[in-house]
């Protein structure tokens, strides 16, 4: 070893004996600084090696975090979490006292450390991530952003990152006075990892409906409008958090022994996910430009959602049936859900344009069999209404084979009964077709005049539904001869006064003509719509033009031909 | 990416509407690689608003606009790759340095590792920001941020650069520097789209022009070709040693000659005609017998031909 330090005059200075020997001051300035360049240059690796590792984030997350390590908004708020943990310790041990050693004082800490944490998470974050995609348009960055070769799921994403990292540092200081409550007592690990779960996951949905309002409003006062009501939304957010901890950490790990409870759990985190997914691609909809494709991934989500919450109707039915308890419940429930959900996603896709761009035209559905399944997930207001009566439609089947089977069972116990029920969805399927039918309608004649947006389309949707129970409901109120009247015909068009009056069962005459006039009247507005249905459909797939596929094959060449056979050499 | 003959910014018709206002109407023009276009109008022609469909940040209500060949309503992806856009007025991040920023857009249009590196130090170097590296771009005067955005928009090597208004509110040196980097970017084969209100920076940069008013394209070409299709006429400034009157009475006669003017033996008239004819109109005095001592003239500028093109309305 002793060689080797006389070799290399960098192993010399490793050497702790060398100095004891009479080193002289400036071979001693010599070793520090070497050491020193030692460390820079070892730093130096590490972060070429973060440079090389950051290659594979989003730009948008490294852009931000190097903004939010800059800013003073930033650096503030964790000052005073960190404060504000350091005042809730001190507080919290002076008022526990000597029993500190004995009591049970950890829940109560755990809500006021929770409490700061899940102010920053629920309120702080989301606000930050809505003002960080609205504050883009206001500083005129969002167009410089939106021309780069970033997707706007990539943009979506890199912000949504960016809460997330936020919410981790937030996390991280927090988390030691956590582990105090434990040691604390009166609090288990389950419960605590539950709360932080659940503030996580609230944190991360509030943020993706932050991000989604930021792409809905372009003009400065809508962005006004949405920031303060985004506010009020967030801080009751933040109150509901309050209440629903309190109840969690008063319950502790009581409530993980029952079925119940993870059922619960499951149905919520399904709703999540889905809400959530359909959250991401309708925000990156909205920032992307109408010649692409922006409604397939949406529709895709919308029958994903479908299909779980059917499945979940189905478990219910299943459940209540076995026990004899209102079979007719969950069916319902998940019919009066997909009127009002089909009724809504209908009327935002009526909205879409009815003239596919030559991009969208390039991908649409070739086959037959693809043309079948796949033509209702393309762009379009024809394929969009026809999407949604299909999925209607569908619910309604399948809760009609479900009632059929009540019918047959023996139940103890009838909620609803499976009649009203029965007429109740035909009637309700009937009511959103038509009104679908006629919105859209509606807005392809505005369309020959003017301009109509998807919010206006929506609108127009709602004034109709609006019109069609409001006038009837006015003009009887008002009749001298009417106004004792339970029921009229004049309310053929308005669904909320005939559905009710429906499932109060008590109209027999009159559910009967229901029943007959509004299917036809929705068949008819179905079969209206037809002609127009039909000619958007008939679109067929374009070739790319030369140019595109010159593009294609110098960015994915085609892999060279190796030899076929052993003789091909 | 693939390299073709075809011009690298094509508009065919096209048209852009606000309600009724039509803010680009029938517009139609072609640049080639290492080509300088300069795109002159009043305000409210309608230039940005089709710069702004060039850079794939609004949609034509009909008609279409190219890149390199590809749509930028059927491709925009595929566009932005190839261009890159100064807007008139763009916002700066706050909390980041000129070094950042150019990184977080190289990052954005797809740049990884050396590649990256190597782009932000061209961009860097050429323009000349190397020294502000790690200052904030908050703390940048106006040139240095007229300059670091043309450094974003040339981050991703584009093959054609949309410049919209890069000289506003920069002081003599900055447009004099910026000038010579827009001719080296021509140098070194970028088609470059360029608007500007000092049309005598343009004259000087621009091998054509087009000349936009209300939407409509009202000329396209260099400007000798806009001035003679336009007969903008020259200012010539003839002096003879003798028989002046003479020589007004001559040149009355000729259908070439207009707005006769001058004192003693100078005379100044307007002649219509390209260069060849003015010689054609000396040798012609000189041959009648004319003592000619002085014979110049004065092309019209590119501000004489805007002005004489357009007609100062505005929509």
């Amino acid at each position: 070893m002793s060689s080797d330090a006389q070799i290399s005059p960098s192993r010399e200075v490793s050497i702790p004996g060398a100095a004891v020997g009479g080193e002289s001051p400036l071979s001693s300035g010599a070793s520090a600084s070497l050491r020193w360049e030692r460390l820079a240059s070892a730093w130096a690796k590490i972060d070429a090696a973060l440079a090389r590792a950051s290659d594979w984030l989003n730009p948008i997350l490294v852009k931000e975090t190097r903004q939010a390590l800059k800013s003073w908004q930033f650096t503030w708020a964790f000052l005073l979490l960190l404060v504000a943990c350091w005042v809730v310790t001190i507080g919290g041990v002076a008022v526990i006292g000597p029993s500190i050693y004995y009591a049970a004082g950890g829940s109560e800490m755990l809500l006021w450390y929770w409490g700061i944490l899940a102010f920053l998470l629920l309120v702080v974050v989301p606000y930050s991530a809505f003002r960080s995609l609205a504050g883009e348009r206001e500083d005129n960055t969002y167009e410089l952003l939106s021309i780069t070769s970033l997707r706007p799921r990539q943009i979506i994403s890199g912000k949504l990152a960016s809460a997330v990292v936020q919410m981790a540092v937030f996390f991280s200081a927090v988390m030691p006075c956590l582990a105090f409550t434990y040691l604390l007592r009166g609090v288990d690990v389950p419960t605590i990892a539950l709360l932080l779960a659940y503030t996580f996951f609230g944190s991360l949905g509030l943020s993706m409906l932050g991000l989604l309002l930021a792409t809905a409003a372009r003009q400065r006062y809508g962005q006004v409008i949405l920031s303060v009501g985004f506010v009020a939304l967030l801080l009751g957010a933040f109150q509901l958090a309050i209440l629903m901890a309190a109840s969690l950490v008063q319950a502790g790990s009581m409530l993980f022994g029952t079925e119940a409870f993870w059922i619960s759990q499951a149905a919520v985190a399904n709703v999540y996910i889905t809400s959530f997914a359909l959250a991401y691609f309708a925000a990156a909809s909205m920032i992307t430009f109408a010649t692409e494709n922006r409604s397939t991934p949406l529709r895709i989500i919308m029958l994903v959602q479908q299909a779980s919450y059917i499945g979940w109707a189905a478990w219910a039915w299943i459940e209540s049936t076995e026990r004899s308890s209102s079979p007719e419940a969950p069916v319902f429930a998940l019919a009066l859900a997909a009127g009002a959900y089909w009724f809504v996603m209908g009327a935002i896709m009526n909205g879409e344009a009815s003239e596919m761009s030559r991009r969208v035209k390039r991908s649409l559905p070739q086959s037959l069999l693809e043309r079948v399944f796949f033509t209702w997930l393309n762009p379009g207001s024809g394929s969009g209404y026809i999407f949604a009566v299909a999925n209607l439609t569908t619910i309604a089947v399948l809760s009609m084979i479900a009632l059929a089977h009540s019918f047959t069972s023996v139940s103890a116990s009838r909620w609803l009964g499976a009649e009203p029920c029965l007429y109740f969805i035909v009637i309700g399927w009937g009511y959103v077709v038509a009104y679908l039918g006629l919105g859209r309608l509606v807005v392809a004649t505005l369309r020959r005049f003017t301009l109509v947006t998807m919010m206006a389309s929506v609108l127009i949707h709602v004034l109709l539904v609006l019109a069609g129970s409001g006038i009837p409901t006015v003009i009887q109120w008002m009749s001298i001869s009417m106004q004792h009247l339970d029921y009229s015909y004049l309310q053929l068009t308005n669904p909320f006064w005939s559905l009710w009056h429906v499932i109060r069962g008590s109209l027999a005459a009159e559910t009967l003509l229901l029943l007959i006039i509004v299917p036809t009247a929705a068949c008819c507005v179905l079969l209206m719509n037809m002609p127009s249905v039909v000619r958007e459909l008939r679109q067929v797939r374009t070739l790319p033009p030369p140019r595109v596929l010159e593009d294609e094959a110098e960015l994915h060449p085609a892999p060279a031909a190796g030899p076929q056979s052993p003789w091909d050499e | 990416m693939v390299r073709t003959s075809a011009p690298q910014i094509e508009l065919r018709h096209l048209h852009r509407m606000f309600a009724d206002t039509h803010a680009v109407n029938d517009v139609s023009f072609e640049v080639h690689a290492g080509e300088v276009f300069g795109y002159i109008g009043p305000n409210g022609a309608g230039k940005t608003t089709s710069m702004r469909i060039l850079a794939t940040l609004d949609e034509p209500t009909s008609g279409d606009a190219l890149v390199d060949g590809f749509s930028v309503v059927d491709d925009p992806d595929r566009v932005r790759r190839r261009l890159g856009f100064m807007p008139d007025y763009f916002g700066t991040y706050q909390n980041v340095s000129v070094n950042e920023y150019l990184d977080f857009f190289a990052r954005s249009y797809g740049l990884s590792g050396t590649e990256r590196r190597r782009a932000i130090d061209y961009v860097m170097d050429f323009t000349q920001l190397d020294t502000l590296a790690r200052k904030p771009i908050a703390g940048l005067s106006k040139g240095m941020k007229q300059r670091l955005c043309l450094g974003r928009t040339m981050i991703h090597d584009p093959s054609v650069l949309v410049l919209d208004e890069p000289a506003a509110g920069l002081d003599p040196r900055a447009r004099i520097e910026l000038r010579e980097m827009i001719a080296r970017l021509a140098d070194a084969g970028k088609a470059i789209l360029i608007s500007s209100h000092i049309l005598t920076e343009l004259a000087e940069i621009c091998s054509r022009v087009a000349i936009l008013e209300q939407g409509r394209l009202l000329a396209v070409g260099s400007v000798e070709e806009i001035s003679a299709r336009a007969q903008v006429r020259a200012e010539v400034r003839l002096r003879v040693l003798r028989d002046a009157e003479k020589m007004r009475s001559w040149l009355a006669k000729r259908s070439d000659v207009t707005e006769l003017d001058g004192q003693g033996d100078t005379i100044i008239f307007g002649h219509a005609g390209d260069r060849e004819s003015e010689a054609a109109l000396l040798r012609a005095i000189v041959e009648a017998g004319f003592a000619v001592v002085e014979f110049g003239a004065r092309h019209k500028s590119l501000e004489d031909v805007f002005l004489h093109v357009t007609e100062g309305r505005v929509q």
